[in-house]
């Protein structure tokens, strides 16, 4: 038996250690996908070991907010895999502490800090990032609310847990348009926040098509480290919560054994795996969209989301 | 009596099959005959409907169809007339043998589609008539082939089409609720509908209402679904603007009655006659505004149409027999003065080369027949006696007063004199002011046109000064019907 | 906030599917610039329409909605695409043209009136046996949406797909509370379309004639 504290931990450290692994598994299926043999999968780690070696420049004239935002981000991301069901299908003691919406909000915090620290430094590009990422998060954070009401409507409380076991009862749920359309805004809500095509070029060098990764230009040294080890976990949690929430809450633990948890750790990273592929092979089938698009791209997760609600509350669909 | 029935729903299509044979004199003479013979078979089948209904198959007619049926009829054969001196007379048709045969093939399909509306049996069978209408009518407004008629008819076929598919929606929520009672297999007949009447479900009966005023309104052409028509009666040949504005309006007016019947029938007349005088009031007061200041006077006579609509909407609205029945005869009245007012606008637009009201000048010089007939026709429509529309609106207005609505009869009276003015003022210009006229030859471009308006006026007379005893007892019978009796 | 809403049986779950994607394909409407994506949409949702009727003979056991499905199929997938396609093949135009508005806010349009039409629809209290209630929401705003797509864009096909869209957001309805209409009204509905629809290209083929272009702004001769 293993004890719930230790459980809890293990979905943060799970979450913490995997995220980078996902991301290497993610450029590494696009650059098969484009013919190209790729960079390892480990190749994100390296990445941060190299950086975390690295001296801290700061900018001039940014207060102490520039080096603080960097932490508060990671521990933004450490504390919402506590919330939701990464390893378990049963209750965590602390993931009564937040619901889905708490969740939300926590990971809404962390990208406003990264924005503020990108305004901080005055630098056109990292504060172009944060400006276009807020205007369009206007349309991406209500399909998020309106995600969450309709697990709201579906279970008659707004924790992850229990929309996750009701899809688990009955496979009527997955038939369900509800389920389908907020299933479907949230992954496009994904993509867009994990920064994938059609949103902006994940790998690129050309700044003006980036919402994401130009935020963080002006960081350096473990600082730039801690967020980009930081973007990766929001990319894990966003794709645990499509995952585990809505469309395959199989393979989680069911009791406290050793062999369920570790075999329900196995399971997510393959489950995580998977759906990285996919976005992956997304990434390779679409274009780019160019920006005035973007919001016709929210406006459609928008679309489907508020559906999702309507269908649910004037019709019980 | 089923012969008739079985004939008035299938003549006019050997006009439309002689007129693809492509012999121009004789379409002409088929249409013309078919025309009359159809008017005179409406005519036999009055006094057959005016105790009871008759049914054959899926055609049914009772006194409420065959009113309408009367209108339409009428129409089709004054325009038919009317037609061969149109066509003959016009000097700027290059291809005149392609051009007539596009013309009558589809001149007797309209006037097939629009005879078999108002004698099918059951909604559904009605929606198909109305679309079938819209859609022939349709490619007639683009039969000159100009700019402005293929932009009339673009506007035309998509409003009135999307209308009609409210008015789908309509029919398919009667069916709902006609199913719960009759059972699944019911078909939207009027018999078993009017009969089930009080038993229907309330909430759907209200919807399917709303959604009919709303779809068929737009054929009507009530407010604010009107746009359509005051292009598609100006750019259209003027027989088919005739036809359009006396015939087809009312047709879709019809298929407004008949959910009504079943409206009144379930829910009693307050929600359906304050529907209606919302619709009516509204229309009425457009077209009123828009008479004044009107430049096109075939828009004129279209805007005219849609007061009209409104008056019919209104007198519906007021309930009592008397104006029901004013209501009935107006439909018929109208059909023979609008037909009328638009044959004279199409004499004067021929000889003057213009719709412009302001380049129309001293008709009264220049044509001889057509300016004071014309005027009557005008005079006609504006309610004056002797004619027919003066004793139609009169009953309502009665019917209303009588019933305790004086607000809106009142305000019916206010609106039908400023729409008055509006038409008559743009008239006695046309007619009386000198000037413009003189290099014109005086002369009338064609006998057969002034032929249809003549009958046209006798016709209006004959309603005003004494309906003939089998019509009064048909309009009573249909009265009747649509209080609520079937 | 309303209790726990008791999930649908899978019948009325895949019914319900069906009837949301046939919504969605109206909204791609609104997006598609293409004439060919424009009439792909058409005939994709007029599949999901027949697919609708075909699941619905099966799982409320009518066996003429057999019949209209293939009817619907043969008629609305295959033979009205190709008439229109076949008009347009002359005017050798490949975009259908913009709306007045921008895509999203068409799109952020068509959802508000698209929610009003659900809120409008769940007062009636229609319940039916064939299908469930939210398709019946669904219906009413396939058609609320198709009248914005007639509204918002400017080119004579897309106002004629909007019209088609609409008879489909009809059919819809009809499957929902007129399941049992019988076949043979059914059947001249769907001819009665037919015949619409060669008017339409006709009225098509003269527009281009006449404007030498499919978009309909500089139709504004007529007025007063």
């Amino acid at each position: 038996m293993v004890p719930e504290p230790l459980i809890q931990a293990l979905q943060m450290l799970t979450v913490l250690c995997a995220a980078p692994g996902i991301s290497g598994v993610i450029a590494r299926v696009e650059a098969r996908l484009q013919g190209r043999r790729g960079p390892r999968i480990l190749q994100p780690y390296y990445d941060l070991r190299k950086l975390f070696a690295k001296e801290t420049l700061v900018p001039h004239g940014t207060s102490w907010v520039f080096l603080a935002a960097p932490v508060g981000a990671m521990a933004c991301y450490l504390t919402v895999p506590m919330l939701i069901p990464v390893l378990t299908s049963f209750d965590l003691p602390l993931g009564d502490m937040g619901d889905i919406l708490g969740g939300g909000m926590i990971l809404g915090l962390a990208s406003f800090l990264v924005a503020v620290a990108a305004t901080e430094t005055g630098a056109p590009y990292a504060q172009l990032g944060a400006s276009r990422v807020k205007t369009f998060g206007a349309i991406t954070e209500p399909v998020m609310l309106f995600v969450f009401f309709t697990v709201a409507l579906v279970t008659g409380t707004d924790k992850p847990y229990a929309l996750a076991a009701t899809v688990r009862a009955s496979s009527e749920q997955i038939v369900r348009p509800a389920h389908l359309l907020a299933a479907a805004g949230l992954l496009l809500v994904i993509l867009y926040e994990t920064g994938r095509i059609p949103v902006e070029t994940h790998s690129g060098t050309n700044e003006f098509g980036m919402l994401e990764e130009v935020r963080v230009f002006e960081h350096s040294g473990p600082f730039l480290a801690l967020l980009r080890w930081g973007s990766t976990m929001k990319q894990l949690i966003l794709y645990i919560l499509f995952i585990n929430v809505f469309v395959a809450p199989w393979g989680l633990a069911g009791d406290r054994s050793l062999l369920a948890v570790a075999l329900a750790i196995l399971a997510l990273l393959g489950k995580s795996c998977v759906l990285g592929g996919v976005v992956a092979v997304i990434d390779n089938t679409f274009a780019k969209l160019r920006l005035f698009k973007i919001t016709e791209f929210v406006a459609a997760a928008f679309l489907l989301a508020v559906l999702a609600v309507c269908t649910l509350y004037f019709g019980g669909g | 009596m089923n012969v008739v029935l079985v004939l008035l729903t299938t003549v006019p299509l050997l006009g439309a099959a002689v007129a693809l044979l492509g012999h121009q004199r004789a379409t002409e003479t088929v249409t013309a005959l078919l025309g009359a013979g159809s008017f005179g078979l409406a005519i036999v089948l009055m006094p057959h409907v005016s105790h009871g209904a008759l049914q054959f198959g899926f055609l049914r007619a009772d006194a409420v169809s065959v009113v309408f049926l009367l209108g339409t009829t009428f129409l089709y054969a004054a325009a038919s007339i009317y037609a061969i001196g149109y066509l003959r007379s016009d000097p700027e048709n290059t291809d005149p043998s392609g051009y007539s045969r596009r013309f009558y093939l589809g001149l007797n399909l309209f006037a097939w589609s629009m005879m078999c509306a108002p004698l099918v049996d059951g909604l559904a069978l009605l929606w198909v008539a109305v679309e079938i209408t819209t859609v022939v009518s349709a490619l007639l407004v683009a039969a000159d082939r100009t700019d402005s008629a293929a932009e009339a008819s673009w506007k035309y076929v998509l409003l009135a089409s999307a209308g009609l598919g409210l008015g789908l929606l309509a029919t398919i929520v009667m069916y709902y609720a006609g199913s719960t009672t009759l059972g699944q297999s019911f078909d939207l007949a009027f018999g078993p509908l009017l009969k089930a009447g009080h038993a229907l479900p309330h909430t759907a009966v209200q919807l399917a209402f709303v959604l009919s005023i709303v779809g068929f309104g737009t054929k009507v052409g009530l407010f604010p679904v009107h746009t359509w028509l005051p292009d598609a009666h100006s750019e259209a040949p003027t027989p088919v603007s005739a036809l359009l504005s006396g015939s087809l309006l009312a047709v879709s007016f019809y298929a407004i009655l008949r959910y009504y019947q079943v409206a009144v029938g379930t829910l009693g007349p307050r929600f359906s006659g304050t529907v209606m005088l919302v619709f009516g009031v509204l229309s009425l007061l457009l077209a009123a505004l828009y008479l004044i200041e009107q430049r096109n006077v075939k828009r004129l006579l279209a805007y005219s149409s849609v007061e009209h609509m409104g008056i019919l909407a209104i007198g519906v609205s007021f309930g009592a027999p008397i104006a029901m029945a004013g209501v009935l005869l107006h439909v018929i009245a109208h059909a023979a003065a609008k037909g009328n007012a638009f044959f004279g606008a199409g004499v004067l637009v021929r000889k003057y080369g213009t719709k412009d009201i302001a380049a129309i000048r001293s008709g009264l010089d220049v044509l001889p027949w057509t300016a004071p007939l014309f005027l009557f026709g005008i005079l006609a429509l504006s309610a004056f006696p002797p004619f027919g529309i003066f004793r139609s609106e009169f009953q309502i207005v009665a019917g209303g007063l009588g019933s305790g609505t004086h607000l809106p009869a009142v305000v019916l009276v206010g609106l039908v004199t400023l729409a008055f003015f509006g038409l008559s003022i743009a008239t006695t210009r046309m007619v009386y002011t000198p000037g413009g006229g003189q290099a014109l030859l005086r002369g009338e471009p064609s006998g057969w046109m002034v032929a249809p308006m003549v009958a046209g006026i006798l016709v209006l007379l004959l309603l005003g000064i004494h309906p003939p005893e089998a019509l009064a007892a048909l309009l009573h019978q249909g009265a009747l019907e649509l209080g609520g009796a079937s | 906030m309303a209790p726990t809403v008791t999930p649908p049986g899978t019948y009325a779950g895949v019914a319900n599917v069906l009837a949301v994607l046939v919504l969605l394909s109206e909204f791609a409407m609104l997006r598609a610039a293409l004439l060919r994506a424009q009439m792909r949409l058409y005939a994709a949702q007029s599949l999901l329409v027949s697919v609708l009727a075909a699941v619905v003979a099966w799982g409320r056991d009518v066996p003429e909605l057999y019949v209209l499905a293939a009817l619907s199929l043969a008629l609305k997938v295959v033979v009205v695409p190709w008439v229109v396609m076949r008009q347009l093949r002359q005017t050798r135009t490949e975009i259908a043209g913009s709306g007045v508005l921008g895509v999203a806010s068409e799109v952020l349009v068509a959802v508000v009136v698209a929610v009003l039409a659900f809120f409008a629809t769940s007062r009636f209290h229609i319940a039916s046996p064939a299908l469930p209630t939210t398709a019946l929401g669904l219906a009413v705003a396939v058609i609320a949406v198709s009248f914005v797509l007639m509204i918002v864009r400017r080119d004579v096909v897309s106002q004629a797909v909007g019209f088609f869209s609409l008879e489909n957001g009809v059919s819809l309805a009809s499957l929902v509370v007129a399941a049992g209409l019988p076949l043979i009204l059914e059947v001249a509905f769907l001819f009665d379309l037919l015949v619409a629809v060669v008017v339409f290209g006709v009225l098509m083929r003269v527009h281009h004639r006449r404007a030498r272009s499919l978009s309909t702004e500089h139709l504004t001769k007529l007025r007063g």
